[in-house]
């Protein structure tokens, strides 16, 4: 008997025009693992929803067909029952979190289960060393980091010892090495997993089985060589092309500097150096990629090179106006229509506002209310209202977060040919395969530098004319 | 040895029972000294938000009732009549009271913040018994005053980061619809992930706790004799 039955699904979202899903039907068997493909917006986390009950249950809307979890129609069982049959794991792990401290959020999801009380604090326990996150049991919720996050909103899941756990980008915050990590025990859990993913490759390193969803409707259903040719023959971006090449060509020489950072640290707080005597050039013409793992200061550094920390000692040198995108694409939904958003830093010049929205494939969305999008299509939005103002340096952080690898490549061309008009790029990312002229690796000990440290000098960058009003 | 979350809240609302039983201003004041102390335990960035809050409040009510009371003979100032209030003066005998009275708010005022800022809220959730539901809902509408200055920076910043600037208080005003927005947001996905974690079903289980020690129980007691203190001779 299958573990999860899903039978002509159609689902529309309230007030939605277009069905989220069409006549989408699945079998999902006990212990396999499988990767949901596809790109933003495709529906995607409308699936793991509707497999873990909670469309319609939570969010309403037209749901037609039938979806079966262990024998139980959804329509009849509300997800707080299907709740330890099915556990999830959400996109962003800020917005899950219940407790203050972690291994009570751990302990959180067992307790309502009923969970024999002797037996929790060890479940606890099994779950967040499977994560990784032992280390983590008595940290504050609030203190850690998006990828410490994750591993934590994991250990909650595994905790619950689920026969279907679904995942919704649950490593888009962490580095690869973590993120294979964490795969991998997702892998030896013996449940059915149902991963949804933008960096293909780690889907397909878990899954025997992929998914391929678009517009709502299930393209492919098959195993995973055959996912490949399928891939390879009609979205060749999912099969890997983009992955292999990530150098760009003409690599500008000799160009002058956009950003100059010379014996750069930064604490946070007194004795907790986050950067300690960092050096970084980008040069007008170039994109350059700054790796590293969790906590290794990429946001931190990147921030200083575009002028929204101060170095507590260094010197920063910039020439004309920087622009920095954060890696929380929230922060970019101020304005009530996604054209006045990305207008907003050219003082409301709409044309401008739709060329940087086509640029980043959001051209359609124009009328629509930023609220509306998906959170690939917000990342998108939140380039597009950085880089309408044409700043000298463009620095982004984790742009390619929950971007679907078509658009990923697109990006990546644009942003070549932005650096190309003689601006500089500064990419923070976990993503290997972005396409880049300069890779630069901070390590977790941030990598000092030879140049003696200096006291704190910083050019502010010009500031732009534009004001506040949407 | 260190005291737990329920016997500690205790405390911090019998001291604030005290402080608003209290009729002097010098009791009301020593009360709030001390939790002002005990709120400099936590970091400071994350008190400071909190503190502003507290002793603003106080000061306000302190500065701005005797212009709005008519209490006493004994005047200090005297200003110009205005409609509807009538002469505006201030008196010793209002001074005094709107000291009690700013005292009695800024303590108040430090009790939450001890309790947003110190205690272990989980654990207050843990033991709230039958009302369980409620005490998680006071726990994450107490997380939200963190939550949401964390959400106002990073808005600022990354519209900083836009190059378009914020002026003024108007400029910040734009800011607070999509902070709302933003909270609603964020509420309405936290309570789905609850749900999808099995919140609301029947037969729900607790995680064992210690139990109270030598010092939770005088905390208890040390509360309740503080209330009565205040209602009788502070």
């Amino acid at each position: 008997m299958a573990l999860a039955r899903v039978e002509g699904l159609t689902y529309a979202y309230p007030g939605s025009e277009a069905p989220a899903l069409v006549g989408v039907s699945l079998e999902l068997r006990e212990r396999e693992a499988v990767a949901l493909l596809g790109p933003s917006g495709s529906g995607k986390s409308t699936l793991l929803r509707a497999l873990a009950g909670l469309v319609p249950h939570f969010h309403g809307g037209q749901f037609a067909g039938r979806v079966e979890i262990a024998g139980r129609d959804t329509r009849k069982s509300r997800p707080a029952e299907l709740a330890g049959t099915v556990a999830t794991v959400f996109q962003d792990p800020e917005d899950q979190v219940v407790m203050t401290v972690v291994e009570n959020e751990v302990a959180f999801g067992l307790e309502n289960l009923g969970t024999p009380p002797g037996e929790i604090w060890r479940r606890v326990e099994d779950a967040l060393a499977a994560a990784d996150a032992l280390h983590l049991a008595r940290r504050r919720t609030a203190e850690l980091s998006g990828g410490e996050l994750q591993r934590v909103c994991l250990a909650s899941a595994l905790a619950l010892r689920p026969r279907l756990l679904l995942l919704d980008e649950p490593t888009s915050q962490l580095d690869p090495e973590a993120a294979e990590i964490l795969l991998r025990q997702v892998a030896g859990l013996g449940a059915a997993v149902v991963l949804s993913e933008q960096r293909v490759g780690r889907a397909l390193a878990l899954a025997s089985r992929v998914l391929f969803v678009e517009a709502g409707r299930l393209l492919f259903d098959g195993g995973r060589e055959g996912a490949l040719e399928w891939l390879a023959e009609n979205r060749p971006f999912y099969s890997g092309v983009y992955a292999s090449d990530n150098s760009v060509a003409d690599e500008p020489a000799g160009a002058a500097p956009a950003c100059r950072l010379v014996g750069v640290s930064f604490a946070y707080r007194p004795g907790a150096p986050v950067l300690e005597r960092v050096d970084l050039e980008v040069r007008r013409g170039e994109v350059v990629v700054l790796e590293g793992p969790n906590g290794s200061g990429k946001t931190t550094l990147a921030k200083i090179a575009s002028g929204l920390l101060e170095p507590a000692a260094g010197r920063v040198e910039r020439v004309g106006r920087a622009g920095y995108l954060s890696q929380d694409p929230g922060r970019y939904l101020v304005c009530d229509r996604v054209i006045d958003e990305a207008a907003l830093a050219v003082g409301g010049d709409r044309g401008l506002a739709q060329r940087a929205l086509a640029q980043v494939g959001l051209g359609w969305a124009a009328d629509r209310h930023p609220r509306d999008l998906s959170s690939g299509e917000r990342e998108r939005l939140g380039l597009a209202a950085v880089a309408v103002a044409e700043p000298d340096l463009l620095v982004l952080d984790e742009p390619t977060r929950g971007i679907d690898p078509e658009r990923k490549a697109e990006i990546g061309t644009w942003l070549a040919a932005y650096a190309a008009g003689g601006r500089g790029v500064l990419v923070a990312t976990h993503d290997r395969g972005f396409p880049a002229h300069r890779r630069v690796s901070l390590a977790g000990d941030s990598s000092p530098a030879q140049s003696p440290t200096s006291t704190a000098e910083s050019h502010a960058l010009d500031s732009s004319d534009a004001v506040l009003a949407c | 040895m260190k005291l737990s979350a329920v016997p500690a809240a205790v405390l911090l609302a019998g001291a604030a029972a005290a402080a608003l039983l209290a009729s002097r201003a010098i009791s009301a004041g020593a009360i709030a000294a001390v939790l002002l102390g005990v709120c400099l335990r936590a970091p400071v960035g994350r008190r400071r938000l909190y503190l502003v809050g507290a002793v603003s409040t106080g000061l306000g009510v302190f500065v701005l009732s005797p212009f709005l009371w008519i209490e006493g003979s004994s005047a200090l100032w005297s200003g110009p009549t205005v409609p509807v209030l009538g002469r505006v003066d201030v008196t010793a005998e209002e001074l005094e009271i709107a000291a009690l009275n700013g005292l009695r708010l800024a303590a108040l005022g430090l009790a939450f913040a001890a309790y947003a800022l110190l205690l272990d809220h989980d654990r207050l959730v843990a033991a709230a018994g039958f009302a369980r539901r409620s005490a998680l809902a006071v726990a994450l509408a107490t997380r939200l005053v963190p939550t949401l200055e964390r959400d106002a920076f990073g808005l600022a910043e990354a519209v900083r980061g836009r190059g378009v600037r914020v002026e003024g208080a108007r400029g910040r005003a734009r800011l607070l619809s999509p902070l709302v927005a933003g909270s609603l947001e964020r509420a309405s996905a936290l309570a789905e992930a609850m749900e999808a974690r099995g919140f609301g079903r029947a037969g729900a289980t607790r995680a064992p706790r210690p139990a109270w020690g030598v010092l939770d129980r005088a905390a208890v007691g040390a509360a309740a004799g503080l209330v009565v203190a205040g209602a009788l001779w502070l």
